[in-house]
């Protein structure tokens, strides 16, 4: 074996002028977010194309409803757009949403348990629900994809068990009009929605586990070497959109009056065409911003798409191909971004 | 060190010595990455002793090895494309910006601080805020010397630090070598490319089949005599 007996000792180490440092690049310097930009634009040419189709577009009852229907997926958007970084997907949030929603109803009806204590029982409860996914793959290696698939079917399924598919009433008029009115002309969702967005973008920008989860999906095993531990973020970004689902859930039984086993019906597939529209899956992401403007872009699209009346089919046909579109213009953005930068 | 019936390494004495090169040549599977991997504290070995400044010392980890001041890097270099130079350096030791002694956010300005003046103590251009995926091998290379001095290691391992990037940038790396040494560390570097070995290497140490076959001044040697130890041809050489 060797040893470093260390025997010479020198005191001349290189002198080195203290320095401020590399200064960042003023913000008229810096490279321009494109990608966000061009969603940006995006999002302008869907009001440009919609407003005249349909002149009930552009009122302030259409926008809230846009802005509505943008928080659910959105809510659930954010801790998505950490777990795909991650490198792994939970398609298990929309039957999740279903599920902890039945739970949340049956719990302050059937059992007189609290509304507060409830919220945070079912929160706690997708948290575990989703963290599991991440167990499943850190203790025996289970692809992500398929312990989420399992629980897509067990918790839609167990929700229509639980409550043989029918609606299961709230006897709280309070809980409808707080959680499930407006506050200052704008939905309650929505300001979770900013609540989340604010949490999430400042966990990126500024926290150990946002950096940490970007570096995950960069080089997990690099990570692993300097002593991260990377199946406890794993099981963490998991555990989060397991606990947002949940909260979703009471949201949307605060809309609905209910809880209701067949909500949220494929809105795991809006939550991770919003996160891709916003560009996380090809280039490791760029950054909340994007995923924001990404669940605009997919509420709008929607929207527009109703109210000039096309077929449902060929809607989900036009928002596939749009979704399609997005992450082609993202991979090129990303290669000219890249082929034109190294050094 | 042994995997079941198959010996990796044996009766290897190997020294370092503070502001010293060691370059360690050897053959595919003469037993230098498994050497390094023990040095640095991920693998175990199955016998023999690491002493470090006269202690003896166990590494369970990685970490371990790195409180014992010895840091490696690796011939991937073990980095994270989409950070910047900086957020690799401080990957898991992020400074932090406190309030009332409570870490906040991550204290960006200072990690680069640190990170500029690393590179300027190595004498790399490297930029504190470039994003990995965008520089060169040779810078990459910078940076992952430089997360390696982070701590003032006082030993670090290099393995094949100068194996797949161009000649151009093998002279930097070289470079990098040269600053570290100035700085009183203690390098063994792993490579089997002899021209960048003798370029830098104080001493040079050659493995044949998990057995130490030389061991020389590189002023007492040459590459002739070290391609015979690694192939065999020289047999028996000074020790």
């Amino acid at each position: 074996m060797s040893h470093c007996p260390a025997a010479r000792t020198r005191t001349g180490m290189a002198k080195v002028a203290e320095s401020t440092g590399d200064s960042p690049k003023p913000w008229w310097g810096r490279d321009l977010p494109v990608y966000e930009i061009g969603l940006l634009v995006a999002l302008l040419n869907l009001v440009i194309v919609f407003s005249p189709t349909d002149p009930n577009f552009l009122t302030d009852r259409n926008l809230v409803n846009i802005l509505r229907a943008a928080s659910y997926v959105g809510i659930i958007a954010f801790p998505m757009t950490f777990v795909i970084i991650a490198g792994e997907i939970d398609i298990s949030v929309g039957p999740a949403v279903a599920f902890f929603g039945v739970a949340f109803a049956q719990a302050v009806s059937a059992y007189a348990v609290p509304i507060p204590i409830a919220m945070v029982l079912v929160i706690l409860a997708g948290a575990a629900a989703g963290g599991c996914a991440g167990w499943l793959k850190v203790r025996y290696a289970v692809p992500t994809f398929i312990s989420a698939l399992a629980l897509w079917g067990s918790l839609r399924g167990g929700a229509r068990w639980w409550t043989d598919a029918l609606p299961v009433i709230i006897p709280s008029r309070e809980f409808r009009t707080v959680l499930g009115g407006d506050l200052f002309g704008i939905p309650v969702v929505a300001w979770f929605m900013f609540a989340t967005f604010v949490i999430f973008a400042c966990l990126a920008r500024f926290g150990r586990y946002g950096r940490h989860i970007h570096a995950v999906g960069a080089n997990a095993q690099a990570v692993e070497a300097l002593g991260i531990n990377t199946g406890r973020l794993r099981i963490l970004a998991l555990a989060s959109t397991g606990a947002f689902a949940a909260l979703v859930g009471v949201l949307t039984d605060a809309r609905l009056g209910s809880g209701n086993a067949s909500a949220a019906s494929g809105l795991e597939f809006d939550v991770i065409a919003a996160v891709s529209v916003g560009g996380t899956l090809l280039t490791g992401g760029h950054g909340l911003t994007g995923t924001l403007l990404g669940v605009l872009v997919i509420a709008c699209l929607s929207n527009g798409l109703v109210l000039v009346g096309v077929d449902s089919d060929v809607q989900a046909v036009v928002q596939g191909a749009v979704i399609l579109l997005a992450v082609l213009v993202n991979a090129e953005v990303a290669r000219r971004s890249f082929s034109g930068r190294t050094a | 060190m042994r995997f079941g019936a198959i010996s990796a390494l044996e009766g290897i004495d190997l020294s370092l010595n503070e502001g010293e090169v060691l370059g360690l040549i050897g053959d595919n599977g003469s037993g230098k990455s498994t050497l390094v991997k023990i040095m640095a504290g991920n693998m175990a070995p199955s016998g023999g002793s690491i002493l470090v400044k006269g202690k003896p010392l166990s590494f369970h980890g990685p970490a371990d090895a790195r409180a014992a001041s010895i840091e490696a890097v690796y011939q991937d270099l073990a980095l994270c494309d989409n950070l910047t130079a900086a957020e690799n350096l401080f990957l898991d030791r992020e400074e932090m910006l406190r309030i009332a002694n409570v870490p906040v956010a991550i204290d960006f300005r200072k990690m680069r601080r640190r990170a500029a003046n690393l590179f300027r103590e190595l004498e790399s251009e490297t930029r504190a805020e470039q994003v990995v995926r965008t520089m060169s091998g040779g810078q990459r290379q910078a940076v992952a010397i430089a997360r390696a001095r982070l701590n003032r290691s006082q030993v670090v391992l290099m393995d094949e630090p100068t194996a797949a990037i161009s000649v151009r940038q093998v002279e930097q790396v070289l470079n990098l070598i040269r600053r570290l040494r100035d700085q009183d560390v203690a390098i063994l570097l792993i490579s089997h490319r002899m021209p960048d070995v003798f370029a830098v290497a104080d001493r040079i140490a050659v493995l044949r089949r998990g057995r130490l076959v030389a061991n020389k001044a590189t002023t007492d040697t040459s590459p002739q005599e070290v391609a015979a130890q690694i192939t065999g041809a020289l047999e028996g050489a000074e020790q």
